[in-house]
């Protein structure tokens, strides 16, 4: 007998136990204390460094775009005209050669002092001497002070990038007596990196209250803030995994949800409001020009034949509403891309006749790719399955050798990829950026493409870098990308959308190519 | 709780000492094999304590080389995995990169810096953050421990409870419930249950918080132990440790279910073995209340699988974390080991790898003493 009733009393320690436990997760459920105003965003963490000279990641940039200031900013999701920020004016001379700005007066940074040319110079020299990974973007300019308002950058060559370049959070501004008192120098022996992933020596609307890689990024409004004071106190920003995210923006729990792809977006409650938008990356396959890489991919018929092959629409459907075809390599926000009518269409019979005009008989092409990369939300895998099933309908068979990124960035980079799928996000929203995909160039050389490979595209290239003005540009631009088209180892296929969740009382949210969303701009109700 | 019960607390009482024969009465003949040895019993503690421990160490040693001959051996280039698309047409950036980490020199010599490193305390320093890799571990490990020792203790009294409640009501219709329980909790995965449980409990039924350790509204607690329930407790902060609490209810949950099976089915036939044995039978035909037998005799016994069966839990337990944590977004070691594998950040990996190597070594010490302590012949093999 006595064994039955030992029986109930664990019974009973077992039952107490959970109650004691969920009592426990009911009450702490409870929303946050009111007062001060907290937002939080949930995103999939792709971060490396709070260091605005070493951010080169997505999180990174939206978290340095909050902390710091730059020059110029874009207004808005309108990324064709750069506006002052820290400036109050800029002009590029006539050359295109010396970018003069003039310094906005009143600026200071969170710890009270004030913003002064000593502080851009030191900090711009900084990004592009010590070497780290957005050191490309000041290459060859030389930053100095005329006068205490007064900054010019100088290039050796027209640089009209160069406006469009500056509002980079990578370029904001230091608080150069505090960073250098933390081991900041314009050397490669500069070592503030770990100071600023804990601090923030800027002059934006938001500091940094705690900064962890892995999990969360909490900012608190700057006080000392010399613009409009943000709509929130503070802002929490979660690495949280996009299926979760859903669920938590859902409940109530955040109120931002970044990383959502096209398919979890449908069917979200009314309450909250759901913005799709072309993301600016641009997904592409590229077929490599080099003869010891592939017998079959530098037949300039057989990527023609891929072009006509390759199911536009049907990889748009798979990417969800949203997303757009991408007529160039150039992204539909940016000055000079392609008009949507200038798209690639598919075409089978001309895809089989271009294969059959290339002399290759039943060609087999293995197709590399990152296996768990996915770009705003959309996952490579099926992108590849599906090319692959176009193609075969063409005649041409494609296997599918997908690698984990750190493994297939080694044959991307390195040029030994027979067929890639990759995509490119824009570093800064210039057109220029693109220049990368000629011959002889970064991109072009992962694709086998050596300098002097095709003189008419690279020449259009040249005369496209050295354009002033903004018209100008963009038929120089237009007319790079429709000879890259014409005869180039890139086939644009695809912008995929970034969907954007978020609660109703979240107002002013626009999407960036550059820095996803301004946190200053964002408002409540 | 009465006198009997609390002798489960302290089962360090060896044996019956000689000055007390009356009291077994029910020995049988292993135990009483094992007596003529339990004269040698005088230093083996501390002799076996030691030979635990230098092997633990040969172990660690062991631990540092497979970790960094594996994490070398993994194809790709960290500069890759870690720098820009822009920065890597710039052959002076990743040089100056592969130099910064130290990856210009060759592997042996790498290994001995990094062993010279690890005997002064230095994991290295982390190619993510640019921190010390120990200083990285400090932050995450406490996370993890809090989630996965809340499973285990979770575990273990459930666990143990089921087990002994489905043994003395063997066939019974609660046997049976407990059973097919059990096995539920053995099969399913781990990743499968933390989204469904997710979706279920904070989603649909609304009744626990979201992600993360504590409401993101909260500010943490300063940190002591790093312990986020301790920590908060310590600081008086109760609003802050019943968030922690909450939050660490459904993955604690999810964590111990696979854990609370398979103690459940190893506690049911080591009790059952148990009570099959003849001083069992002896004792209770001697009309010893059902409780001293259970406790005392039963309970005992049983403890030595049950303890080699929870040690080897735990380390499920710590694999289990990984996708967890993902799922919850809890901030442990988890998180962190799957994102400095993805970017190749290898001192982390090797970090992240000496720490839950650490962690095996310093449970199944506890485990191999915890023999020792319950059953003395242990000691001697």
């Amino acid at each position: 007998m006595a064994t039955r009733s030992q029986t109930a009393a664990l019974l009973v320690v077992g039952a107490l136990a959970l109650a004691a436990c969920s009592a426990g997760g009911v009450k702490s459920s409870s929303a946050p204390q009111s007062g001060a105003k907290t937002l939080v965003i949930d995103t999939s963490f792709d971060l490396k460094t709070a260091d605005p000279g070493r951010t080169y990641e997505p999180t990174g940039l939206f978290v340095g775009k909050a902390v710091y200031e730059t020059l110029l900013t874009f207004d808005g999701a309108d990324v064709t005209k750069p506006v002052p920020a820290l400036a109050e004016s800029y002009e590029l001379s006539e050359d295109g050669k010396v970018l003069t700005l003039k310094l906005k007066k009143g600026a200071t940074f969170a710890d009270g002092s004030p913003l002064t040319a000593d502080d851009v110079v030191f900090s711009l020299t900084r990004v592009r001497d010590m070497k780290g990974t957005p050191s490309f973007l000041l290459d060859g300019v030389e930053v100095a002070k005329t006068d205490d308002t007064t900054i010019t950058l100088t290039s050796k060559a027209p640089n009209p990038a160069l406006p469009y370049i500056l509002p980079n959070p990578a370029l904001g501004v230091l608080n150069s007596k505090v960073a250098k008192e933390h081991g900041a120098t314009t050397d490669a022996s500069d070592k503030a990196e770990q100071y600023l992933n804990s601090a923030s020596a800027g002059s934006g609307p938001y500091t940094i209250e705690s900064f962890n890689l892995t999990s969360q990024v909490v900012l608190k409004a700057n006080p000392k803030y010399y613009g409009a004071k943000p709509a929130y106190d503070r802002v929490v920003i979660r690495n949280v995994e996009a299926a979760t995210q859903k669920l938590n923006v859902q409940r109530g729990d955040s109120q931002v949800a970044l990383n959502l792809s096209g398919d979890q977006v449908t069917g979200m409650p009314a309450n909250l409001q759901v913005k799709k938008t072309a993301s600016a990356n641009v997904i592409f396959l590229l077929a490599n020009q080099d003869s010891s890489v592939s017998k079959t991919t530098p037949n300039a018929k057989f990527v023609e034949a891929l072009r006509k092959g390759v199911d536009y629409a049907g990889l748009l459907e798979l990417a969800g509403e949203g997303s757009t075809q991408a007529p160039g390599i150039i992204p539909s926000q940016l000055l000079g891309a392609l008009p949507q009518d200038q798209a690639a269409k598919r075409d089978v019979e001309g895809a089989k006749a271009a294969l059959a005009a290339s002399g290759l008989s039943n060609p087999t092409v293995k197709l590399e790719y990152p296996s768990e990369l996915t770009v705003n939300g959309l996952s490579f895998q099926p992108l590849a399955e599906r090319i692959q099933a176009n193609l075969k309908e063409v005649g041409i068979t494609v296997d599918l050798a997908p690698a984990p990124i750190t493994t297939a960035l080694d044959n991307y980079r390195n040029g030994k990829e027979e067929l890639g799928l990759w995509y490119w996000g824009p570093d800064y929203p210039d057109p220029s950026d693109y220049l990368a995909f000629l011959p002889g160039k970064l991109v072009g050389l992962r694709a086998g493409w050596k300098d002097g490979a095709d003189k008419a595209v690279s020449a259009a290239g040249e005369k496209a870098a050295t354009t002033i003005g903004d018209e100008a540009r963009k038929a120089a631009y237009a007319d790079v990308q429709t000879k890259l088209n014409a005869s180039g180892p890139f086939i644009p296929l695809i912008q995929p959308s970034q969907n954007i969740v978020t609660a109703a009382s979240v107002t002013g949210l626009e999407y960036h190519p550059v820095w996803t969303v301004d946190l200053a701009d964002l408002g409540a109700k | 709780m009465t006198d009997e019960t609390s002798g489960t607390a302290r089962p360090a009482v060896p044996e019956p000492s000689p000055g007390a024969p009356h009291r077994d009465p029910a020995l049988s003949e292993k135990t009483l094999a094992a007596r003529p040895r339990a004269r040698r019993r005088r230093a083996p503690l501390a002799r076996f304590l030691l030979r635990r421990i230098l092997i633990a160490i040969l172990l660690a040693w062991g631990i540092t080389l497979v970790t960094f001959v594996l994490t070398n051996l993994v194809p790709g280039d960290p500069a890759t995995a870690n720098l820009g698309q822009r920065a890597l047409g710039d052959p002076a950036i990743v040089a100056q990169w592969r130099q910064e980490h130290g990856l210009d020199k060759p592997l042996p010599q790498q290994y001995l810096i990094h062993l010279q490193g690890l005997l002064q305390g230095d994991l290295g320093t982390s190619q993510q953050s640019h921190r010390p890799v120990s200083q990285d571990m400090v932050e995450t490990v406490p996370a993890t421990l809090e989630l996965a020792g809340a499973a285990i203790v979770v575990s273990l009294v459930l666990g143990v409870a089921f087990g002994v409640v489905a043994a003395l009501r063997r066939d019974r219709l609660s046997d049976h419930v407990l059973r097919v329980l059990s096995l539920i909790g053995i099969s399913v995965p781990t990743f499968w249950l933390a989204l469904v449980a997710f979706y279920v409990f904070f989603y649909r039924l609304q009744i626990t918080p979201g992600s993360g350790r504590i409401d993101p509204g909260l500010a943490a607690p300063p940190p002591v132990t790093g312990l986020a329930t301790v920590d908060s407790a310590l600081a008086g902060q109760w609003d802050v440790f019943a968030s922690a609490v909450g939050h660490l209810l459904t993955p604690a949950l999810v964590l111990a279910l696979y854990t609370i099976g398979l103690l459940t089915r190893f506690t049911r036939s080591a009790v059952l073995e148990v009570l099959g044995q003849d001083y069992v039978r002896a004792a209770r035909a001697k009309g010893l209340p059902g409780r001293v037998i259970l406790f005392r005799y039963v309970l005992r016994s049983a403890l030595v699988p049950i303890i080699t069966v929870a040690g080897l839990a735990f380390g499920s337990l710590l694999s289990g974390t990984v996708l967890v944590e993902a799922i919850f977004a809890w901030p442990g070691v988890g998180q962190y080991a799957y994102k400095s594998a993805t970017t190749l950040d290898l001192p982390a990996v090797m970090g992240v790898g000496l720490v839950v190597g650490g962690v095996y070594l310093v449970i199944n010490l506890i485990v191999d003493v915890l023999y020792g302590v319950i059953d003395p012949r242990v000691r001697l093999q």
